[in-house]
């Protein structure tokens, strides 16, 4: 690895500050798991690497009154998927999070991580995308990015020179709802999505969908979502609803699959995803 | 300015020690301490030959800084024997013949390990899951499975 300077600051405020100060020059160390590879490997050669975690603000999972739960971006991924409150009220999240890696991965990736790497197909991206999270970023001042506007291409997302991704806040789901995250891979275990697809229900009729690895950023499919919203779901239903979908991916080749097959895919996980979305909602 | 001043304790036993920021945990680790147990194999978290447990948790000491390491406490292969006595694990990988050529195994029975301190009755699939991190390229899972599932059966 070549010679940087690890800087460990004291709170949030010092961290900004040395983010604004260093721009480019500067990388984030939260749990490592993609940023110490990318150095190994010589693609990243920050001058500064600054160690966010322990930070007050920034890790931890607490209830927001009235509001729903905030995650702190340096939380552990298995640290989320344990919580109580995420099993209870954001299960859809627990799945995604544990699609990642291994248990030695998930023990020290965090979900700001996974989210700030933007990689199209990040597996807990589309269970915040149907969940409406909201992603809180500190900078000067701190601002609120709904999640669907939180990436901005591979590997890219919105935040500016000088900003730190603090937390994600999940607001409750005002009615019962089921979520489920399907993700396909080469192998079972420890590989990248070629496909990741998040569905959520909410009763009476409201339909939420979100996939990655099919577009340059994890995406909602709004039109097929407006489409469903309200209908009953019959298996008509479902197969326009696909075809919606269709229209709405870019789906490309890459190592881990082809367009053509990524197509198939899509339409396999959503097709399931809204069968058993049509048996929650009919209460089977 | 690359130096760090870090204090830390493994296999029971502290240790103040001065690290170069770009250095991994794994070669203060194998490098520093000569605990050549810890192997490396991809140095890019896929493998698990470098697993150890840092504050009880498995996890991959090529992913991690050593200056990461400071207050902390690690477990490496070399920490499970007391003496001329083996860990519960250890001891049912050597009566099932759990190794082939032995070189993941370090990372595996950390892997097992931390499952079963956390866990010490893990059903099939948790033992595999727990050890789907750590790759044999021997291929011989199915014995390392039966010794984990063993060392639960037996404390049962």
């Amino acid at each position: 690895m070549h010679q940087f300077m690890y800087v460990k600051p004291k709170d949030i405020t010092e961290a900004v500050r040395i983010l604004a100060e260093n721009g480019e020059k500067v990388r984030v160390l939260a749990g490592g798991t993609d940023l110490i590879v990318r150095m190994v490997d010589k693609i990243w050669k920050p001058e500064v690497v600054i160690d966010i975690k322990g930070l007050t603000g920034l890790s931890g999972i607490r209830e927001i009154d009235n509001y729903g739960v905030a995650i702190g971006a340096a939380t552990p991924l298995n640290e989320i998927i344990g919580h109580p409150l995420i099993q209870q009220h954001f299960a859809v999240l627990a799945e995604g999070a544990h699609e990642i890696g291994s248990c030695q991965i998930r023990n020290r990736a965090t979900l700001g991580g996974n989210l700030c790497n933007a990689s199209p197909l990040a597996d807990t991206a589309p269970a915040l995308l149907v969940l409406d999270a909201v992603a809180v970023v500190q900078g000067e001042e701190e601002r609120l990015i709904p999640m669907t506007e939180f990436f901005a291409g591979p590997g890219k997302t919105i935040l500016a020179r000088g900003e730190l991704l603090k937390e994600i806040r999940i607001p409750y789901l005002p009615t019962e709802s089921k979520g489920i995250y399907y993700k396909h891979a080469r192998t079972k275990a420890v590989d990248l999505a070629s496909v990741g697809v998040a569905v959520l229900a909410l009763k009476p009729g409201e339909i939420r969908i979100a996939l990655g690895a099919v577009a340059p950023t994890p995406v909602r499919a709004k039109k097929a979502e407006a489409f469903l919203s309200g209908k009953e779901i019959t298996t008509g239903v479902i197969k326009e609803a696909v075809a919606l979908v269709q229209e709405e991916v870019s789906p490309i080749t890459d190592i881990r699959a082809t367009e053509e097959y990524r197509r198939e895919i899509i339409a396999v996980l959503v097709r399931r995803g809204l069968y058993e979305i049509q048996k929650f909602l009919r209460g089977e | 300015m690359m130096k760090h001043r870090i204090r830390f304790t493994i296999n029971g036993e502290v240790r103040e020690m001065e690290v170069k920021s770009n250095q991994r945990l794994l070669d203060l680790i194998r490098n520093d301490l000569d605990l050549t147990g810890t192997k490396e194999g991809c140095a890019g978290g896929e493998c698990g030959a470098c697993t150890v447990l840092v504050d009880g948790k498995a996890i991959n000491s090529c992913l991690m800084l050593a200056v990461e390491a400071d207050g902390k406490e690690i477990l490496t292969i070399e920490g499970l024997a007391e003496g001329m006595v083996l860990d519960p694990i250890q001891e049912s990988f050597v009566e099932h013949g759990a190794l082939q050529c032995g070189f993941c195994i370090p990372g595996m029975i950390m892997s097992a390990k931390a499952l079963l301190k956390k866990n010490p009755h893990p059903s099939e699939m948790e033992i595999r899951e727990a050890i789907s991190g750590n790759l044999c390229r021997c291929t011989g899972y199915e014995k390392i499975i039966e010794a984990i599932l063993n060392v639960t059966q037996k404390q049962a």
